[in-house]
């Protein structure tokens, strides 16, 4: 078991490190936008063997890397050509608009119906039909092909809502279930949720401390920014290490909210840059050997910041903006 | 049999085994052209082709069980391998007390598996509330390895609510915060024992004695956000309580005299005053010793708000941003 360390949300457990020793620390000032393009090139054609864990995750793994070149702007460098879980379907569906597919050319309704009945009385969702877990990751992947397929048929709007709410804890937070501990990546998942399905606006800061049957903001917003701690990086749960991937769960939240200013951004690309990989990549922590994941995400962040040359996101579907709107 | 990348025992191929003598291994199909190969382990390779042909042909048989435990032991997060032995348990009416011990085996090097977890869940919701003890004896080995294991969080939330076993979560929550106090985890748990127990009475039941609780807390730690989050979560929705409970403001005050680690007790106060609060002179002394020269009068009370907002502009500097527009939303003095 590795001590204090947090797992991501939605990837279900990290890959093993691989058995080499790490090359010495390279300390890299700057963003290196080519080395990240080769790294995920690599990655496109032959994943290392540790991955076979993470073997029913391939859907998330290909978005991972396809969604990864096109921030980097480098989908060029590969040729694309072309079961039923949420995750796997929110996957495939976001490949297919990055890689500029006309979505209303498919056969949505049958997702459409099948999703409907994934959801549960309570608004949140499963997966998979067979019986799985249930929690705000899959309430989320739910909004977000409902949003892409532009049909909400798929699901009961105000149910999730309802369920989202439900998901708030007394610190400001969301947890992944009622009751949890409020967490990055569920804070997320709230709130791009909350987005997508049209119930935050853009003038969400100036009613913050309105109350309203909404989300306390005023208290989300607090606890998120406290989640940025001394070393510059993201945390996901107060008193614990930070961790590249937060800085993209809490701030695309925060930008989500229109308050992406209120993080120290130089502070947070500092951070960033101690865990950018001489492989290219992102490692979790400083000095960690990449993964994808973490790879995808630390990308993710730098296009929030504003790294030149990267495209930028749409933050609540979790592609480039150009993906979103199809253009 | 199982390979963690130590084990060192030669892989016997199921090919070789009678066992699996007249079973066809089934490849798997990625189509002509497949993105992001894995590149598997023969070992792997071979497990999951028997698997997809014992699944496939819906055999619930104790060798597939096997099979399941083999896939399992190379790649725990395949959730089609997990649902196909539920469904052979269920066939061969096995004995989940075995289910329990497998379980925990694949938990040692997998503890933040959302699979096993679900698994578990499965299995102990099949044995019923005599599971209980064991779920919370089964989850408390996990924190004594990692106190913030998310999973096995939520686990445990779940057995109380669904199989009972509250008796001992108070106890369990002071023990690990005596063990760490800014395990937040524990803090989380707590909350959901105070609100959620049906053995406390409730919330406001128990409130005074938890206010004191975190206020100790903070006494100990100022810096600890934890206990801070804590004690006004106890207050949610109740703003009148919060306001009219004067330890509150003694506590802020007791940490602003000491003039390190501050923050949290500014801007508890300044919640409070945004609320309403009417600060007695000692406070409004303390905030006026850490003004920085650019904080200005704290003559009334939306001074000293705007005043509390330019201190933490210094004092917690990363969030500079975050308090100059905290400031230029407070409430003016002048509007109605």
């Amino acid at each position: 078991m590795e001590g204090d360390r947090d797992r991501g949300l939605l990837y279900d457990s990290d890959p093993p490190s691989p058995p080499l020793s790490p090359p010495p620390p390279l300390s890299l000032t700057f963003f290196d936008r080519e080395r990240h393009v080769t790294f995920l090139e690599m990655m496109y054609h032959m994943l290392p063997y540790h991955y076979q864990s993470q073997e029913i995750n391939h859907l998330t793994l290909a978005y991972f890397v396809i969604s990864g070149l096109d921030i980097l702007d480098a989908l060029d460098r590969i040729s694309i050509q072309n079961g039923s879980h949420l995750a796997s379907t929110y996957c495939a569906l976001a490949i297919l608009k990055i890689v500029g597919y006309n979505l209303s050319n498919m056969d949505s309704e049958s997702i459409l119906t099948s999703m409907r009945s994934l959801q549960q009385p309570d608004g949140s969702f499963m997966p998979i039909h067979i019986g799985a877990e249930r929690d705000l990751r899959f309430l989320y992947c739910a909004a977000a092909i409902c949003f892409m397929l532009n049909n909400w048929n798929g699901m009961d709007r105000e149910k999730a809502k309802e369920y989202i709410l439900n998901c708030q804890s007394y610190d400001g937070g969301f947890g992944l279930t009622p009751g949890s501990e409020s967490h990055g990546g569920a804070t997320y998942c709230a709130i791009a949720s909350l987005r997508l399905m049209g119930f935050i606006g853009d003038d969400c800061l100036s009613n913050a401390s309105a109350p309203s049957s909404k989300a306390n903001i005023q208290s989300l917003l607090d606890w998120s920014l406290q989640r940025q701690v001394a070393d510059g990086g993201i945390q996901g749960r107060p008193n614990k290490p930070s961790d590249t991937c937060y800085a993209f769960w809490i701030g695309a939240t925060m930008g989500t909210l229109g308050a992406n200013k209120f993080i120290d951004e130089k502070a947070l690309r500092s951070f960033l840059l101690t865990c950018q990989s001489e492989c290219g990549g992102f490692g979790k922590f400083p000095q960690e050997l990449p993964d994808l994941y973490h790879s995808y995400y630390g990308l993710a962040a730098f296009s929030i910041l504003g790294e030149a040359g990267l495209k930028p996101l749409c933050l609540e579907l979790g592609v480039t903006e150009a993906a979103a709107t199809g253009l | 049999m199982a390979s963690s990348g130590e084990d060192r025992r030669a892989w016997v191929p199921l090919g070789s085994l009678p066992e699996f003598a007249d079973v066809t291994p089934l490849p798997q199909d990625d189509g002509p052209s497949p993105v992001v190969a894995i590149a598997y382990r023969d070992e792997f390779r071979e497990t999951m082709d028997y698997f997809r042909s014992l699944y496939s042909s819906r055999e619930l048989s104790p060798r597939s069980l096997l099979i399941t435990t083999l896939a399992i032991s190379f790649n725990p997060a395949n959730y089609t391998v997990w649902q196909f032995r539920r469904q052979v348990l269920e066939a061969l009416d096995a004995d989940l007390t075995d289910e329990l011990d497998f379980t925990e085996r694949v938990a040692k090097g997998n503890a933040k598996n959302y699979q096993l977890w679900h698994h578990r869940r499965w299995v102990a919701e099949k044995l019923g509330s005599d599971a209980a003890y064991r779920e919370l004896e089964f989850t408390r080995k996990i924190f004594y390895l990692d106190a913030k294991n998310y999973h096995a969080w939520s686990h445990r939330q779940w057995v109380l609510q669904a199989l009972g076993g509250w008796e001992n979560e108070l106890d369990y929550c002071v023990q690990l915060l005596e063990e760490d106090v800014l395990n937040n985890s524990a803090w989380n748990q707590r909350y959901f024992v105070v609100t959620k127990s049906p053995l406390l009475g409730g919330l406001k039941a128990v409130r005074d004695s938890e206010v004191d609780y975190a206020i100790e807390a903070i006494n100990m730690n100022p810096q600890n956000e934890s206990p801070w989050r804590y004690l006004r979560g106890l207050y949610n929705d109740e703003n009148d309580a919060w306001l009219n409970d004067s330890r509150v403001p003694s506590a802020c005050l007791r940490v602003l005299k000491a003039k390190r680690n501050f923050k949290f007790a500014l801007s508890t106060l300044l919640d409070l005053l945004c609320l309403g609060f009417k600060p007695n002179q000692e406070i409004r002394d303390a905030i006026t010793s850490l003004r920085t020269p650019d904080s200005g009068e704290v003559g009334s009370d939306s001074d000293l708000a705007k005043s509390i907002c330019s201190i933490l502009g210094h004092e917690d500097p990363m969030r500079a941003n975050y308090w100059t527009w905290r400031s230029s939303k407070l409430p003016q003095a002048a509007e109605v």
